[in-house]
């Protein structure tokens, strides 16, 4: 045990890095959706320039996954581990990016003074942001289970996407939506649904990391 | 396609006087692939190695229990042709040891005991060895200099090249590359690679990054227990055993 002390403080720091991200894309998903709703386009704004941190953070987790391959070569669970961190910051940044998508859609609706209510697209964006933090903390405390629960989680996040897009289909057939805030809103719910399947993808790297089985629950 | 195998091991159990080296061994040796036998001091890899070409008899109390089967023949049977099976299967030690004579007579010693007397067929043998072994191009103008001024690598490529002379099935290799540069273990993996062809090869390696480039099955063994065999890749990707997994990671010691 003694003489791998550094290495598994290297794989510590590795993990709260990733935790870092993975706070840094939640944060956005949040405020961008709550840019969206408010039509904020500062808070917009700032979620799109706050992205690049998120790019940075990637690139630096990568640097450190391959310092740590070139040092320590690791095999067997530590291998899994690097290998699934290097998967994951892929589908966290492509979460970031989605985020600030949706803070694009606030800045294209800044001169549409329109609001449209559905509780479900208050309740995906909790959903998303949930099964983005459960898949982590599924890694961090090696919980195959609730890994598993993130993957079963996503068919809620489809659900609401589908009442969403009922809810507007219905809202224009009654021309009781704007046309422009209806494409923009189905563009934001369809960002979150993506947001949602890179969660499942985190939680099957995480589920791989634990049993060395990539596995596809929901093949598409 | 069904891998052959060239060895097969049953119940092998290893004694030297009352300590039991070996316990309950059974594995097989598939052909024309690189097995790694990997594991702490003293878990029995040499000992195991050793049994393959009954280099234990020579050991005085070392005592075997169990089948060791070679191309289908019980190798501890009182009847087996012990010194044709050492021709059939080459050994390579973890110190190169060339005997103080020419790089030619280092080579060309097996088969001349083995009644080669025809010079032609004779630089025939060593030329082809030395080929083989990745060495001729560096000694062909000095095949007449003493081994022993060749580098470590060359020596080691040399003692290689006489394991080939006696064209063996099988060539069993104990940290061929443990008293080696970098520069010198890479030819020499090289030079297993090429060799699989051919031969079947067996080697004892402290190294594990040897053992994952280098070979297509590693064995693990623990105190004499061989506790885990399977494909290379899978024993460093994905070890079934937790002793496995501490020992590969670093995590024992
Ligand atoms: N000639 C011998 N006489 C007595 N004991 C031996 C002899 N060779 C090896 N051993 C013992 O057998 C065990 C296995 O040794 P060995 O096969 O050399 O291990 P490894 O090659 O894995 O380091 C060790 O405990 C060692 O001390
Ligand atoms: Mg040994």
């Amino acid at each position: 045990m003694t003489y791998r002390n550094q290495f598994d403080k290297e794989l510590e720091e590795l993990k709260i890095s990733l935790i870092h991200m993975g706070d840094m894309v939640i944060k956005h998903i949040n405020e961008g959706f709550q840019s969206f709703l408010s039509l904020d386009s500062s808070l917009a704004q700032s979620i799109i320039e706050k992205d690049k941190l998120v790019n940075e953070q990637e690139y630096k987790i990568e640097k450190e996954c391959m310092r740590i391959i070139l040092r320590e070569q690791p095999v067997a669970k530590d291998l899994r581990l690097i290998t699934a961190v290097l998967k994951m910051i892929t589908d966290l940044e492509r979460i970031g990016d989605h985020a600030a998508d949706i803070s694009k859609m606030t800045i294209f609706m800044e001169n549409t003074h329109h609001h449209f209510e559905t509780k479900q697209a208050g309740l995906i964006t909790k959903a998303c942001a949930k099964m983005i933090s459960q898949a982590l903390e599924s890694f961090v405390n090696n919980d195959i289970e609730l890994a598993y629960e993130v993957i079963r989680e996503d068919d809620i996040v489809d659900n609401y996407f589908e009442e969403i897009k009922n809810a507007v289909a219905n809202a224009i057939r009654s021309s009781s939506i704007d046309a422009d805030y209806a494409l923009y809103l189905m563009m934001v719910a369809k960002y979150l649904e993506r947001i949602g399947d890179h969660a499942v993808n985190i939680a099957e790297w995480v589920i791989f990391s634990i049993t060395g089985e990539h596995k596809k629950l929901n093949p598409i | 396609m069904k891998t052959e195998n060239v060895f097969q091991i049953t119940n092998l159990n290893l004694h030297y006087g009352t300590k039991q080296a070996l316990f309950d061994i059974a594995m097989e040796i598939p052909k024309n692939q690189v097995t790694a036998l990997i594991g702490p001091s003293g878990c029995g890899k040499s000992t195991l190695l050793r049994s393959l070409n009954r280099m234990n008899d020579l050991i005085d109390n070392c005592h075997v229990d169990g089948l060791v089967q070679y191309e289908n023949d019980d190798i501890y049977d009182k009847n087996y042709d012990v010194i044709n099976l050492r021709t059939r299967v080459g050994m390579v030690f973890q110190k190169p040891n060339p005997f103080p004579m020419s790089i030619f007579d280092n080579i060309a010693y097996g088969p001349r005991c083995q009644g080669v007397k025809d010079k032609k067929t004779l630089n025939e043998i060593v030329k082809n060895a030395l080929v083989n072994s990745a060495l001729y191009d560096e000694v062909k103008d000095r095949l007449k200099e003493a081994a022993t001024s060749l580098s470590g690598g060359q020596q080691q490529r040399l003692c290689i090249a006489r394991a080939i002379a006696m064209s063996p099935e099988v060539i069993l290799m104990d940290e061929p590359t443990s008293a080696l540069d970098p520069i010198a273990t890479a030819k020499i993996e090289e030079l297993i690679q090429e060799l699989k062809k051919d031969y079947t090869i067996v080697i004892v390696t402290h190294n594990m990054q040897q053992a994952a480039r280098i070979s297509d099955n590693t064995a693990f063994f623990l105190m004499g227990e061989l506790i885990e065999y399977d494909k290379t890749d899978l024993i460093f990707s994905q070890p079934s055993k937790k002793q496995t997994e501490d020992y590969i990671t670093g995590r024992f010691g």
